[in-house]
């Protein structure tokens, strides 16, 4: 019997937005009483899915059709509306390019400061930043050097490295890693396969192909706030190509 | 589950002494004069007035101390409320995709604004004796005094923050508000050279109360008012209270804001 990692049932998620045109107080004054400044703009509708320990997941879909917004509810950023989510571990996210960097800061006080927003404890990070800068394989010069005069590629090497640091039980990408170099990416799938072993979740948005055929165990294809596939990474990966060459037609 | 909350509570310290440490980090990185800057903008202020007022207001005994026993603190005011309402906008990204405690990023551009001061009060301390300041026992409230005024200007930046996520317009509007706010309190004046029948005007302002407070211990050498004291602790409390209570029920959107 399989572990759940995470179990998501009818989930519905959805963002406030302001109303058109409403963005300035002037607005909100004349407009109030009449009408909400806010109006519900649902992203996620009924969404059912399971994932299971020590699964690497391949999120597909098209823009904006919920990933990333799916992503940010597992990891507590976003509440949802209606329906059930049971997350079961720590959860370590890479949801963008270098979230939490201070460019002004040296990489090595940027290794702190991130450490510290994802929860980790001054132990635990006095324990791993050697390790982390290790795996990051920036010089000497680099990690004392301000994070803004960074590469992007130099960057996603931080943020992946912080990441991956101690073995997160859920690890949740989403397309950070799309601008490393080719050495660093190779490295990237190794330890993203150590972590699979060791009997951690991970969940992987990208629209490369080649990458989610490489790392993932399943695969699922979102659209529209749904699951609407989910099945095997061959059979997710074709659905995903044939459904954009028809919307391109 | 006492040694988890033990833990998390360690957490939540240690992320506001990070994003306090930060702040106070960024403010100076590129600068060539450093903390200096903190010292410079009231100095301005000080020889304006000095300059201008001295000799309006002849009846005020040593008005440059008289002014800069206000303008220090009014200096922290701006500062604290701005780098508060910021705090919460520059850090949009970390909440959009980490799940962190957001009330510690104001927490920690409060405390790094306290720390500011606090490291400024050295040489300003220094100006006051030279000002013809004088230390007693009770300059010792200076110290409750600062976190009472503390408090106020925090719960009332926490309130402007979170509002500010949802209208920009907070950050432009208390941006041109905080000069009149300025001139509406006893800083540069006295306030019994107000006509009585505008003297209740400038009670309207709060930080009437917190001047005359810091005033007392550091420029008359007395015990606070009472009546005064009373009113300062009120307004901290409720500010406070509806500070954090407002940002509570607005953080909840912030994600969907940024």
């Amino acid at each position: 019997m399989k572990e759940i990692a995470i179990k998501a049932v009818g989930l519905d998620v959805s963002f406030m937005v302001q109303r058109q045109g409403i963005n300035n107080i002037k607005d909100f004054i004349l407009t109030m009483g009449v009408k909400s400044p806010f109006e519900k703009k649902q992203v996620l509708r009924d969404l059912d899915l399971t994932i299971y320990k020590g699964e690497c997941l391949g999120i597909l879909g098209k823009n904006g059709s919920g990933k990333s917004t799916f992503l940010r509810t597992i990891a507590g950023v976003m509440e949802p509306d209606k329906g059930t989510l049971e997350v079961n571990g720590k959860i370590a996210p890479l949801m963008a390019l270098g979230v939490g960097l201070e460019p002004e800061l040296s990489g090595y006080e940027n290794i702190k400061l991130v450490a510290v927003l994802m929860g980790m404890g001054k132990k635990e990070i006095k324990e791993s930043i050697n390790k982390i800068i290790e795996f990051s394989e920036l010089s000497e010069e680099a990690i004392a050097m301000q994070v803004k005069r960074y590469s992007s590629g130099m960057m996603s090497r931080l943020a992946f490295s912080i990441a991956v640091a101690t073995d997160p039980e859920i690890l949740i990408i989403d397309e950070a890693l799309a601008v490393g170099d080719l050495g660093f990416r190779k490295k990237c799938a190794q330890r993203i396969n150590e972590i699979k072993e060791s009997g951690s979740t991970i969940l992987y948005v990208s629209h490369h192909l080649a990458e989610i055929k490489n790392i993932c165990t399943r695969a699922i294809f979102l659209e529209g706030g749904k699951v609407k596939q989910e099945g095997s990474v061959e059979e997710i990966c074709d659905l995903y190509e044939s459904t954009l060459v028809k919307k391109k037609k | 589950m006492g040694v988890k909350e033990e833990e998390e509570s360690g957490q939540f310290f240690n992320l506001v002494y990070t994003l306090a440490v930060k702040t106070l980090k960024l403010k100076y990185k590129n600068s060539l004069l450093g903390f200096m800057w903190s010292m410079i903008n009231p100095l301005m202020y000080l020889l304006i007035f000095t300059f201008v007022f001295s000799n309006v207001f002849v009846g005020i005994d040593r008005y440059p101390l008289y002014a800069l026993t206000g303008i220090v603190f009014w200096s922290f005011f701006s500062t604290s409320t701005i780098q508060v309402i910021e705090s919460i906008i520059n850090s949009s990204g970390v909440m959009k995709s980490m799940n962190v405690t957001k009330i510690a990023f104001p927490i920690g551009a409060q405390l790094s604004a306290l720390f500011s001061l606090l490291l400024t009060m050295v040489p300003f301390l220094i100006l006051m004796f030279i000002f013809g300041l004088q230390i007693g026992w009770e300059s010792l409230l200076f110290f409750p005094i600062l976190i009472l005024f503390a408090c106020f200007t925090f719960g009332l930046s926490l309130f402007l923050s979170a509002l500010n996520v949802y209208f920009r317009d907070v950050q432009l509007a208390w941006t041109s508000l905080l000069p009149a706010i300025f001139y509406s309190a006893p800083i540069a004046f006295a306030s019994n050279l107000i006509p009585a029948k505008y003297a209740w005007l400038i009670k309207l302002n709060p930080l009437y109360y917190f001047i005359n407070l810091l005033r007392d211990v550091l420029y008359h050498n007395r015990l606070p008012d009472l009546q005064n004291t009373l009113i300062a602790i009120v307004i901290s409390a409720i500010s406070l209270v509806v500070g954090v209570f407002i940002f509570r029920r607005l953080e909840k959107g912030f994600v969907s804001q940024f």
